[in-house]
């Protein structure tokens, strides 16, 4: 039976056709149709899905991937509970059993969205909950980003096979969030490539797998208005960042508020809105971050990039130094770890 | 039946004198020019002839022959009319052998009227040198002079120079330079921007090459056209060389002692940049900009192999450029600016505007920019855009008074005997370091703010930052600002 349901999973068809020929025929049904031509595919699909569950098993296991079937063990209950489920999924790391918060957004962000994604991963992290995102350049990276720093759990979800590294500059950051304790998973079987139809369906997993969905920067079209109306569908609850109204990027997540969607005003309040829909934050509520052998001017220096402020010169402009002082400042809290550069603006070091 | 005229022939910018001889015996009646003279030389024949003949005497019926020694040294340019036409005229007896007293430059036209050349300039040295009289056309000889060279001649025809070469006429009066002296942006015009502006100060201070970064419109490029006017004006010598390599070029200079400013378009050639061309090479941009500023805007809009071609001109302060023709060595002592977008939209990392360029664009724009050439930069500088408050505050510190601030520091860094941007490991270590200073720089590579190799830019900096604070020593404080003007590495 689980064979059947491996090899099937194996041809890496689209998720609705796998659910179709699932419902038709059952599993063993299903690669019996695949193997005889009853059901149109390509050679390569039949070649891929002849090869024995045996030999699947001993590949995966050889490449460190787990399968974990649905209505099986390790399965999260809560994704099972989606019409659209899919059949399998293929897990390298440790898949939490409880849902999660899933922060998303466009891949093309501004510095701005960038930021905040990075908090708010943070802050889910340290309050405990685990964070899905998929691992996408822009917004989604940035809160796996914040995950990492805030040492949490992250689960990332993504459209190509587990073992592929893509988008390349996030290989770090997947292996970062598996030695952290979190999951990198799939539904396409190992090795498959990012095909763009591929990304659109993997949203839902990433709503299924979450309890409420934050969107940070988002466009009106896009992979995450897809995860926030999945979500809705779902009965999810869907919070958005609000951005500049005149701003492109931002008017998804403004659509978002205006069509009831709770505003994220800021990390802590994100937090407490969370508590209200996943309960108390088993971890803890992230203070204010206040190194104590900071001191005098540098403190308010800090302050100011704390609050966003990443341009050395609305920097100087806000603080009203001589500009030496204020480059002075950022050296010596560069100097120390506790600041550091990400493009050309300042940020605070993890 | 001999005669020789002294002249000048330029191996990169290097004036050399040249002996034009003359010797006119019997035979066939012929003129013959030997000594490696290009086409453009080989031409003097027929305007020296017509000259001499308008002038109202007789171009001797015998046979001619001019060489042009060293004849090894290869000369091109029409340069040489004016010397050929007065050593023929003395060789055939029509005027005294006096010329020889002389170097003389100028292009003929046919009714003997003298014409402008390049290397006026060059001349003039050498005349120095050898103790001469030189004698130029007038618009040469007027940037001649601006130099304050010896004893320099305008003349305006073939009969004024032979009436200055054998006595008795001083040439015409030298005109005034006909040239436009553009007028340099003030500082005062940058509004806001209060960290690019400290940038520029450093940068000029300590003759840093600066690299500047930022989305479209921030006014990097306005910034970089203000630099000229807070570098303290070029000392004798520095102007002397300037005008040189531009006298080579065939340029004149409006401002001599202004350090010169060039801003060559990306599309510009290897041969533009560095200098070339076919034949004998002229100094290109690099040369121009000697003791000034090279502005490349849009950096990453300049090809690799140029960017490429800029790396040993910026090291080892010239450029060594060999055609068939010769292989000179041009002086490269530039100070490097450059401007770039961060991405090919410009909006990469900006707070407001989201950046529309693939990820994979971006990348291949900074990699075209990374690697060693902006190793070579050691203040890196972001510019953000204005906001609208900064267009209507008051108006920025004017130009004169940052240059004051620049030329103290410059006084300090004399001392020491070179700008601080030549300063190497040796001379970085013999600096006084301030406690916590090296501490607080050894910190940062150990939390990897910085790189080894960023290592000794910081420290460049650090020691500019100090002569603008006039301090003896390097202080903690120093170190911190100059850590902070690296940029995102």
């Amino acid at each position: 039976m689980s064979d059947a349901r491996l090899r099937l999973a194996f041809g890496g068809l689209h998720p609705e056709r796998i659910r179709c020929l699932l419902d038709l025929h059952g599993p063993s049904g299903a690669v019996a149709a695949i193997e005889r031509g009853a059901v149109k595919t390509t050679s390569r699909i039949r070649g891929e899905v002849a090869v024995p569950a045996a030999a699947r098993r001993k590949q995966l296991q050889a490449a460190g991937i787990e399968v974990v079937l649905r209505g099986g063990p390790g399965y999260p209950a809560h994704l099972a509970e989606l019409p659209d489920a899919p059949d399998l999924l293929f897990v390298r790391g440790t898949l939490p059993a409880e849902p999660g918060v899933a922060i998303v957004g466009t891949r093309r962000c501004t510095s701005y969205g960038r930021r905040l994604a990075r908090r708010y991963g943070k802050a889910v992290a340290v309050a405990g909950w685990p964070l899905v995102s998929g691992l996408a350049r822009g917004i989604d990276g940035a809160a796996h980003r914040g995950t990492v720093e805030g040492g949490g759990i992250g689960v990332a979800v993504l459209g190509c096979g587990v073992d592929v590294a893509y988008p390349p500059e996030h290989n770090d950051l997947g292996e970062d969030l598996i030695r952290l304790g979190g999951a990198v998973v799939a539904e396409s079987p190992p090795g498959t490539p990012p095909e763009g139809w591929r990304f659109p369906p993997r949203n839902r997993i990433i709503a299924g797998l979450s309890r409420a969905v934050v969107v940070v920067e988002a466009a009106v079209t896009g992979g995450a208005l897809i995860t926030a109306r999945a979500a809705l569908e779902q009965g999810i609850a869907v919070f958005a960042v609000p951005g500049d109204v005149e701003r492109r990027s931002s008017e998804g997540c403004n659509l978002l508020i205006r069509d009831g969607a709770h505003p994220v005003l800021g990390p802590t309040d994100l937090v407490e809105a969370l508590s209200l829909v996943l309960g108390p934050p088993p971890g803890r509520v992230m203070a204010a971050p206040a190194p104590s052998n900071v001191k005098g001017d540098d403190a308010e220096l800090l302050r100011l990039v704390d609050d966003g402020v990443g341009s050395l010169d609305r920097l100087v402009e806000l603080l009203g130094w001589d500009p030496a002082a204020v480059l002075a400042g950022v050296g010596r809290l560069e100097a120390s770890g506790a600041l550091q550069r990400e493009a050309a603006t300042v940020v605070r070091a993890r | 039946m001999f005669a020789s005229v002294t002249s000048v022939a330029l191996v990169g910018v290097e004036p050399r004198p040249v002996r034009v001889e003359v010797h006119i015996g019997g035979g066939t009646p012929a003129f013959h020019l030997v000594g490696l003279p290009d086409a453009a030389v080989r031409e003097a024949k027929e305007r020296v002839r017509a000259a001499i003949q308008c002038t109202g005497r007789s171009f001797p019926g015998r046979r001619v022959i001019v060489n042009l020694a060293p004849a090894d040294l290869p000369k091109g340019g029409s340069a040489y009319d004016l010397p050929i036409a007065l050593g023929v005229l003395a060789a055939a007896g029509e005027i005294p052998r006096d010329v020889e007293g002389v170097v003389a430059l100028g292009e003929l036209a046919l009714d003997g009227a003298v014409r402008p050349v390049r290397g006026g300039l060059g001349a003039a040295s050498v005349a120095a040198d050898l103790g001469r009289r030189c004698l130029l056309p007038p618009a040469s000889a007027a940037e001649a002079a601006s130099m304050e060279l010896g004893s320099i001649h305008a003349v305006g025809s073939l009969e004024e120079a032979i009436g200055v070469a054998v006595g008795g006429h001083d040439g015409a009066a030298l005109p005034a330079l006909a040239v436009a002296a553009t007028p340099l942006l003030d500082l005062s015009r940058v509004r806001g921007q209060p960290v690019a502006r400290r940038a520029l100060e450093i940068a000029a201070a300590g003759g840093h090459h600066l690299f500047m970064d930022g989305p479209p419109g921030a006014g990097k490029t306005l910034l970089a056209r203000c630099f000229p006017g807070i570098l303290p004006p070029l000392d004798p010598a520095e102007r002397f060389e300037v005008a040189i390599a531009w006298a080579a070029a065939g340029l004149p200079r409006a401002v001599p002692d202004q350090p010169p400013f060039r801003a060559p378009h990306h599309s510009a050639t290897t041969a533009a940049l560095i200098g070339g061309g076919s034949g004998v090479p002229v100094p290109g941009e690099a040369t121009l900009a000697h003791r000034g500023v090279l502005f490349l805007d849009e950096l990453g809009e300049f090809p690799p192999h140029l960017l490429d071609a800029l790396r040993q001109p910026m090291e080892e302060g010239e450029v060594v450029v060999a055609r068939k023709g010769a292989s000179v060595t041009f002086p490269t002592r530039f100070q490097l600016i450059a401007a770039s977008n961060p991405c090919p939209c410009g909006y990469a990392g900006d707070r407001l505007v989201s950046c529309r360029c693939t990820p994979r664009l971006i990348d291949r724009y900074r990699r075209r920019l990374s690697g060693p050439l902006l190793d070579r930069f050691d203040l890196r500088v972001r510019v953000s855009r204005l906001d609208a408050g900064d267009m209507t505050g008051p108006p920025g510190e004017p130009s004169a008074r940052v240059r004051e601030r620049v030329a103290a520091a410059r006084l300090r860094q004399a001392e020491r005997g070179r700008l601080n941007r030549e300063l190497g490991r040796e001379a970085l270590d013999a600096l006084a370091w301030g406690p916590g200073a090296v501490e607080m720089l050894e910190q940062s590579v150990r939390s990897s703010a910085l790189s080894a190799r960023g290592w000794d830019r910081v420290r460049r900096v650090a020691a500019t930052i100090a002569d603008l604070a006039g301090s003896e020593v390097v202080t903690e404080a120093h170190a911190a600002e100059a850590l902070a003007y690296r940029g995102a590495e």
